[in-house]
């Protein structure tokens, strides 16, 4: 999976040309960003179902930590902005 | 679910974790001590036990109840985690799991060998294993040890135990098929473990069990001086022992000892040790044995969080738990006071 990613990453970056373009630089970085964040979350998330399988209760403290990593997203956003 | 796929440790792991939580401590362990057979009964029932008291609760009654009972738990939460893993966890937990397969063939065989009702044997079944219910009610519908091996044909023990069949057929003694469902299933225990460090730490855990358990039988043939070849009850795969130096120590206690008190696990074992020269007691061995298992298996839930080692620790936290009521509810209907039941509890 990361591995892929990271492929990925090198091919878009060899072929250069559109990269100069900054809003398409941004625009990676914002999924790579994503791509991280579900990476993140897959792990996350599977413990907390588990955990929520036991007790019912810790359905809010599951759903906080699983979407945790979407900050990591919002972050990337800025960079939309400022460039 | 199966052995292939990716493994999913997280969710095994969360659900692992909420269930340790349940598991009886200190508190609790103080308090049955203190109760009744019908009182311990009663205390499961409001505890994780709730569903199993309820459901044997109208056909037994007692101490057999707790013990029927603290079973279909135990088969109930190991086969729900065989259920929820996949991949190499799969296969990293089955193959420890598979040990009561291997209690259950053998409690068949003795079963039929002395000719008990499919009932009786029913009960005292632990449905924890890689068997289904289908291939459990063949073996239990058996009405031969020839019917057993054959329906077990397909499974790892099919080949050793068709082997030890003709040495039992000669002899009529049930040993060879015993030992062989034993070695089956160590055999599969150690053999090609995959890679990984979590894995090392599983494989040094399993290792040392062997160890302990080649230790222990080592020792009561030592104290009984019977005649009988240590090697054939060796167990392959431990690193203390190998099938010579057992056969030789198993003919001295003190040797033996000195052995063991020299080995890597003198840390663990040194004091029990003592008490054994002293004493003379393998009890306080073999709690020494099993309280130092369950120290490691502790440990082996919080070195790598996300792997098959807290599992493990679960799985033999919860064995213990059974096995510490099981003892407080046979020590309380033989109406041991409650210092001495205690003293045979292993708690850390």
């Amino acid at each position: 999976m990361l591995e892929a990613t990271n492929a990925l990453g090198n091919a878009v970056l060899s072929t250069g040309g559109t990269l100069t373009d900054p809003s398409a630089a941004a625009a990676l970085a914002v999924g790579l960003a994503a791509l991280g964040a579900g990476y993140a979350e897959r792990g996350i998330g599977s413990a907390a179902v588990g955990a929520m399988a036991e007790d019912d209760d810790l359905f809010v403290n599951g759903l906080i930590l699983t979407v945790l990593p979407e900050t990591i997203v919002i972050l990337a956003l800025v960079v939309v902005f400022i460039v | 679910m199966s052995a292939a796929g990716s493994s999913n440790p997280e969710f095994v792991v969360a659900r692992v974790r909420a269930r340790r939580g349940q598991l009886y401590g200190d508190e609790e362990y103080r308090k049955l001590v203190r109760m009744t057979p019908a009182e311990i009964a009663r205390f499961m029932e409001e505890s994780s036990y709730e569903t199993e008291i309820n459901a044997l609760g109208s056909r037994h009654g007692g101490v057999d109840l707790i013990e029927y009972a603290l079973n279909a738990n135990l088969a109930k939460q190991f086969e729900g985690i065989l259920d929820w893993s996949e991949g190499a966890l799969y296969d990293l937990i089955a193959r420890y799991l598979r040990k009561f397969d291997a209690w259950n063939v053998k409690t068949v065989i003795r079963g039929v060998y002395t000719d008990a009702s499919q009932e009786a044997i029913e009960v005292d079944l632990i449905r924890a294993g890689e068997f289904d219910d289908r291939r459990i009610r063949r073996l239990l519908e058996a009405d031969s040890i020839d019917a057993v091996v054959e329906v077990l044909e397909d499974t790892i023990y099919g080949d050793p135990l068709r082997e030890a069949y003709a040495e039992y057929e000669e002899t009529d003694v049930l040993v060879p098929l015993e030992n062989a469902v034993d070695r089956a299933f160590y055999e599969r225990l150690l053999g090609d473990l995959p890679g990984g460090e979590p894995t090392r730490q599983y494989e040094a855990f399993l290792k040392a069990e062997v160890d302990f358990r080649n230790a222990a039988n080592a020792l009561r043939l030592a104290r009984s001086g019977a005649e009988i070849d240590p090697a054939e009850y060796f167990i392959e795969g431990g690193e203390l022992f190998t099938r010579d130096t057992l056969a030789r120590l198993a003919r001295n206690v003190d040797e033996l000892v000195e052995y063991i008190a020299e080995s890597g696990y003198a840390d663990e074992l040194g004091p029990a040790l003592r008490e054994l020269e002293e004493a003379d007691s393998l009890i306080a061995f073999e709690h020494a044995t099993d309280a130092a298992l369950l120290a490691y298996g502790d440990r082996l839930g919080t070195v790598h969080p996300v792997s098959v080692t807290p599992v493990i620790s679960y799985i033999l936290a919860k064995e213990r738990e059974v096995e510490n009521i099981r003892a407080i509810a046979r020590g309380k209907e033989a109406g041991l006071p409650a210092d001495d039941i205690e003293s045979e509890l292993v708690i850390t």
